[in-house]
């Protein structure tokens, strides 16, 4: 097997805010070239890096949006989100545990600071990716995985280096938490001082990395710091990190989708007429109602 | 931001790109914030705005300090005081931004330079005073006879795109309904239409 070299690091554009709540470094599109098609199947990736909320008490948030053609993941780092739907769906989700929706044929949701913690304010520090969907599931029925930090199955590395927790797919023989439509692997590598930990992905899955804590050396090669974002090569199938001090590493790596993407604000289809279909149907309600 | 006029004025004439560089000094290009005012009560308005990026609106505020919005003007829209641009009188519009916009100011000088380098321009400018026309008295009629659902259906129809950008409230204003109603409009389509699996 060969080494999948390293193709560039970016380091996190300038932040912005969506909503009042979510303070984001968009890598995925934005405005470093990583297009929806570059980094298929993921389609966005908005990191708000650790920021201090103070205390409130209107929970900060996202109001009522919709979402079509694809799911989206949020990964808890520091503080806690509370989101409801218009099928009636609701949940809260605190460190370490990821929510999973797939919005496919579409939900209207909002997403917000929990209660709680907007009223004691505090660390605040979360990735929202999109997972695109293969067209012939764009349409599927809406759905949860509601994936608590119990259920996410961890696997400890040799020599006391650190652990692996499998948000899906699979490390070694430890399988994902959650089920994906397209293979898709997502892991919290968290590794001591000096802990290595090796990954193999197939050459042509587009396969990335975020530093969320502490700082790494890839491949022996490359330095990356608090925040920063790696790209591979779609070349190669193993790569290797050490941690330079504790860290928490996201890895992310998936199958491309070569089909056509039609993307238009919260909606993302394979023709302009599914995007035209969508905010038809959204107005008219066939998303359903959320206040 | 001048790129997105220029593919909008050659797409509804035959201006060359030649041409377009001859009469685009009579342009002038501004970014402004959301909040910020093109247009004020009692000022004259001397330009047409066309939207290259963002949201603007216009709207009257009346006695008891409610808003009424007249028009709103997504990307590739124009918008304008007509009374006071063509008769030179104060306006009695606001015009302000809903988004952070970019924007093109088009003067009187322009307009009049377009139309003599292209009478396929003159032409489509006189069309789209009349659409504009034909537009507010179909507005009107709403206004004066139409359900409240009949008058949101027919928002959707002219900007499908902006529920997703607009707050409850301005979309309520334009229709002139409360919020509330608006709400039970909303509701009420989705009760109809919504599917659960």
């Amino acid at each position: 097997m060969k080494t999948k070299s390293i193709e560039h690091i970016f380091t996190p554009p300038a932040p912005h805010m969506v909503g009042d709540g979510f303070r984001v470094h968009n890598f995925i599109p934005g405005s470093y070239g990583l297009s929806m098609q570059r980094m298929s199947p993921f389609i966005m990736l908005d990191y708000n890096s650790k920021f201090y909320f103070p205390p409130t008490d209107k929970p900060r948030g996202v109001s009522v949006h919709p979402h079509r053609g694809f799911e989206t993941v949020t990964i808890a780092y520091k503080g806690k989100v509370a989101h409801h739907d218009s099928a009636g769906n609701s949940g809260i989700i605190g460190e370490g545990d990821v929510q999973w929706m797939t919005a496919a044929s579409g939900v209207l949701h909002k997403e917000y600071h929990e209660q709680e913690f907007s009223k004691a304010g505090g660390d605040f520090q979360m990735v929202q990716l999109w997972v695109n969907l293969p067209a012939k599931d764009k349409m599927s029925k809406p759905k949860y995985q509601e994936i608590t930090k119990e259920n996410i199955q961890k696997y400890a590395l040799d020599n006391d280096a650190g652990t692996i927790e499998v948000i899906s797919g699979a490390y070694q023989d430890t399988p994902g938490a959650a089920s994906t439509f397209t293979p898709v692997h997502l892991q919290n590598a968290k590794l001591n001082t000096g802990g290595k930990a090796k990954f193999s992905f197939p050459a042509h899955y587009n396969t990335a990395l975020l530093v969320v804590e502490g700082s790494i050396k890839v491949n022996d090669e490359k330095t990356v710091a608090t925040d920063n974002f790696l790209l591979f090569k779609n070349e190669g199938e193993d790569f290797t990190l050490e941690a330079l001090e504790q860290s928490v590493v996201l890895i992310l790596s998936g199958e491309p989708i070569l089909e056509p993407i039609a993307a238009h604000g919260p909606f993302v289809m394979n023709t302009r007429e599914e995007i035209i279909q969508a905010f038809e149907d959204v107005n008219l309600g066939k998303f359903g109602y959320l206040e | 931001m001048l790129d997105n006029f220029k593919n909008y004025i050659q797409n509804h004439s035959d201006i060359t790109d030649e041409q377009f560089l001859e009469i685009s000094h009579y342009l002038k290009s501004k970014s402004i914030k959301k909040g910020e005012f093109v247009l004020r009560h009692g000022e004259v308005c001397g330009y047409s705005f066309f939207v290259s990026k963002g949201l603007l609106r216009s709207y009257t505020i009346d006695e008891q300090g409610k808003e009424h919005i007249i028009q709103f003007a997504p990307e590739d829209w124009i918008i304008v005081d007509r009374s006071s641009y063509f008769f030179n009188e104060p306006s009695e519009l606001f015009i302000d931004a809903v988004e952070d916009t970019a924007l093109v100011m088009l003067n009187e000088d322009f307009i009049t330079h377009a139309c003599n380098i292209s009478t396929v321009y003159r032409a489509f400018n006189h069309k789209a005073l009349h659409s504009h026309i034909r537009h507010l008295q179909k507005r009107v009629n709403l206004l004066l006879g139409a359900t409240a659902e009949q008058r949101y259906l027919d928002f959707i129809k002219l900007y499908p795109e902006l529920t997703l950008r607009l707050p409850q409230w301005m979309i309520a204003s334009y229709l002139g309904l409360t919020p509330e109603s608006l709400s039970r409009v909303r509701k009420e389509l989705a009760r109809r239409n919504f599917k659960p699996h």
